[in-house]
């Protein structure tokens, strides 16, 4: 009995030590995670701004100036509007431009402002700017180079496969931005210059404003306008969504022939459906890469100057059936 | 020595150095809560005024475009150094998640002190519109440092998340720990105290348990404390007074028993006295008869027995006479041989006596009448009942400390039984059967055991049919207190 007393005694204590110590150790270890203490002076600020954030094709160029800047051990943010939300955009550049950060990379946008910040006053502030994907012309921009796809050689690839899908005869849709963009304008070109050699394709151009309601309210339009369309091609590949769901609406897609280009969110979605026949796939990822090393061989003046034509990198065209 | 005072003092010391322990580790870790929770909001607070005073600074200049007074450049100059001391402030909030956020905000802070100062340099060379640019410019860049505070402020927030989150797991860890803390300290306090009182007082019952054992009257148990406090000095000097009791009664009891022994020498000399008063009467007579019918034979010429009548008086004589006294070696002897004289007249040739004396040892003290009555218990059992008589042989021998008398017989011998009963004198099997003296063996056996102080005076050994032999031990060094008692009496 007194050895049973003893015994639960002992246990009582060492379970309450136990316990005691434990708990002590848990309250005791600081472990308040306190961010880390920076120790380099920031060389090298990068920014990379784009008016569609979260979206694939832009997801990858980051993706990829990201890579690159923590390979040449540069710092980068990347900042941006949604959904083409232009005055943020501009704030963004603006802010940029005042906290003076050593270079911007930036979606190209053929607006007057636009153009007026990156001349004015990036200018004044001696921020080097590069256009990624969308170009403006360096001339009204001072860009020092653009990064991307040759949006002209693209309008001709699309041309090429319309050719080869649909014929030598037959109407076609061309689905426009009403701003009128330069990289717009490129890919319009391309198309154009293609299929003058084939009087048989009709163009027929349509623009409208980069929204929603508007692309589908252009698509029904066109439909009720142009009953023996064959073709649509969405220049702006934003209107890619409105086209495809207005036509759904009415009949199946697939007696369409349908292009569009993969700066949109839906694109590569619709062509994996199958209800896209085609689409220009470009290097975002690329374009990420290049613009930041180009960058940097900017600020350490390796390469003074960039080439103003800029550095063009891979498209391709990518066709239903491949992805399928 | 480990008091029970020392134990209170440790007691409370302890208790009291584990309560300091938790006051000073909860208040550390409250300073230290509080400094953190201090840092950060210093940061929010700083922003905020940042943002306010690049207001202010732009309203300032605002009004010293419209009108432009000293007072208002004066403001704006103020406003600035501030801006200026705050984002000195503001760059030592610099981490690594934020670091990004905060270079922008910096140069933010820096381009609109530019642009201000280009302002002011625009309007002091009355290029008006380009100042209201300049203005217009820096209204913008101060509405983006607002946005730029929030935007750090969240990040701070989304930062120091993790940090909030741990410092609430500490506090409730830390409640916990008290939790925990209280319950162990309950439990071994506790254990303590049961521990502590029943060391004060175990030894207290034992104590209470002596005590009252004592009261009864058993003064043999020993006391046993086993502590090292009051108690067992306590228990010491009581042990030492029921020591002292034990031997004090112990000594009383020795006394007692001497006194006893004493008492019962002198019922035995009583005996003996009475036995020879109750033959008082007649051995005066006897003895005078004896002697007038001693000189008659004498006148008549029988010498022989006239001598017979001599050795008869001269016993009677001396057993009325010395029975409680101390006498040599040599009287006894003497008597011995009237004794034997008188006994060969009786038995003639059927008693043999032979003698083996060391005349040395004849002067050694002996009692009164102890040879006789052993030499005649050997001649009636070993003579008298025997038709072809007896031997009897007597040996006085010195052994060094002491002088040995041998009685010796060829008689029928005794057997163990009768030996015990003679040897344990608390047994009266004497049976005056045919004693001259009227004392038997064992009166003999007691008063030499009185006479001597020790147990071990007499022998006897001898079987059944192969005669008996008693020795006598008498020490020359007799014990003098014993002596003294023996003769005083």
């Amino acid at each position: 009995m007194r050895n049973m007393i003893t015994f639960v005694i002992v246990i009582i204590c060492a379970v309450l030590f136990y316990f005691t110590i434990d708990s002590a150790l848990d309250a005791y270890r600081t472990n308040w995670q306190l961010p880390k203490e920076s120790e380099q002076e920031l060389t090298n600020r990068l920014v990379l701004i784009t008016q569609e954030l979260d979206t694939p094709f832009w997801d990858k160029v980051s993706a990829g100036a990201r890579e690159q800047a923590e390979k040449e051990g540069a710092t980068l943010e990347v900042w941006g509007s949604y959904e083409n939300n232009q005055e943020n955009f501009l704030k963004q550049i603006e802010i940029a431009i005042y906290s003076k950060v050593d270079g911007i990379i930036i979606q190209g946008l053929d607006t007057g402002e636009f153009k007026e910040i990156l001349k004015v006053k990036a200018a004044s502030y001696g921020i080097p700017i590069i256009t990624v994907a969308n170009d403006v012309p360096s001339s009204e921009s001072l860009r020092k180079t653009y990064v991307g796809s040759n949006q002209y050689l693209a309008g001709e690839l699309i041309a090429k496969q319309i050719v080869t899908d649909m014929g030598t005869t037959g109407e076609v849709i061309l689905m426009l931005d009403s701003r009128q963009e330069f990289y717009q304008n490129q890919r319009l070109q391309g198309i154009q210059d293609y299929l003058k050699d084939y009087p048989n394709i009709q163009l027929i151009e349509a623009k409208t404003e980069d929204s929603r309601e508007q692309g589908i309210a252009l698509t029904k339009d066109l439909l009720n306008r142009y009953p023996n369309v064959e073709a649509f091609i969405a220049v702006n590949a934003n209107f890619t969504e409105d086209i495809i769901e207005e036509i759904e609406r009415r009949s199946k897609v697939e007696p369409f022939h349908l292009y569009s280009f993969d700066d949109s969110r839906a694109s590569l979605a619709l062509l994996k459906q199958g209800k896209l026949d085609g689409m220009i796939e470009q290097s975002p990822n690329e374009m990420g890469q290049k613009s930041v090393n180009l960058m940097m061989k900017w600020l350490n003046n390796d390469t003074v100057p960039l080439d103003l034509d800029g550095y063009l990198t891979d498209i391709r065209m990518v066709k239903a059936l491949d992805v399928q | 020595m480990n008091t029970i005072q020392k134990k209170i003092w440790l007691l409370a010391i302890v208790v009291l150095l584990i309560m300091a322990t938790i006051w000073m580790s909860l208040t550390f870790y409250n300073q230290k809560m509080q400094d953190q929770y201090n840092n950060i909001l210093e940061r929010y607070l700083v922003m905020n005024e940042l943002t306010i005073s690049s207001q202010q600074m732009v309203t300032s200049l605002n009004n010293y475009l419209l009108i432009p007074t000293a007072e208002d450049l004066e403001q704006m100059n103020s406003s600035k150094e501030q801006i200026q001391k705050m984002k000195e402030e503001v760059s030592n909030f610099k981490n690594a998640e934020n670091e990004l956020a905060l270079t922008n905000y910096i140069n933010l802070i820096d381009s609109l002190i530019e642009t201000v100062n280009r302002s002011i340099i625009f309007q002091t060379e009355s290029g008006t519109e380009n100042a209201r640019k300049a203005l217009n410019e820096a209204t913008h860049i101060s509405d983006y440092i607002s946005e730029m505070t929030l935007t750090l402020i969240d990040t701070e927030l989304k930062t120091y998340d993790r940090f909030y989150r741990g410092i609430i797991n500490q506090s409730e860890d830390l409640n916990q720990l008290g939790i925990w803390l209280l319950l162990l300290i309950t439990f071994l306090l506790l254990l303590y105290t049961y521990w502590f009182s029943l060391k004060i007082t175990r030894p207290v019952e034992k104590l209470t348990r002596a005590a009252s054992e004592l009261s009864k009257g058993r003064f043999d148990l020993k006391i046993e404390v086993d502590s090292k406090d009051e108690i067992a000095f306590l228990a010491r000097m009581f042990e030492h007074m029921r020591n002292n009791i034990n031997n004090l009664i112990s000594e009383i009891k020795q006394k007692a028993q001497l006194e006893k022994e004493l008492q019962q020498s002198k019922l035995l000399l009583k005996e003996s006295q009475l036995i020879s008063l109750q033959s008082q009467i007649n051995p005066h007579f006897l003895f005078n008869t004896l002697n007038t019918l001693s000189k008659k034979a004498y006148m008549e010429g029988s010498e022989e027995t006239s001598d017979l009548l001599v050795s008869v008086a001269g016993l009677l004589r001396y057993n009325l006479k010395h029975l409680d006294k101390s006498m040599t070696l040599h009287d006894e002897v003497n008597v011995l041989n009237q004794y034997i004289d008188i006994q060969k007249a009786r038995f003639t040739d059927r008693l043999a006596f032979y003698t083996e004396i060391d005349e040395s040892c004849l002067g050694i003290e002996i009692p009164g009448l102890t040879l006789q009555p052993i030499v005649e218990n050997a001649v009636i059992h070993a003579v008298e009942p025997n038709e072809d008589g007896g031997t009897i042989w007597f040996r006085v021998k010195d052994r060094g400390d002491r002088v040995t008398v041998e009685v010796e017989d060829n008689g029928p011998g005794m057997s163990a039984d009768t030996i015990r009963q003679i040897m344990d004198e608390e047994q009266q099997h004497d049976t005056m059967k045919g004693h001259a003296s009227g004392i038997g063996l064992s009166n003999v056996v007691k008063r030499l055991r009185l006479f001597n102080g020790c147990e071990d005076v007499i022998e006897i050994e001898g079987n059944v049919g192969s005669g008996t032999k008693v020795i006598i031990h008498i020490f020359k060094e007799r014990r003098v207190d014993q002596d003294d008692k023996a003769t005083n009496r």
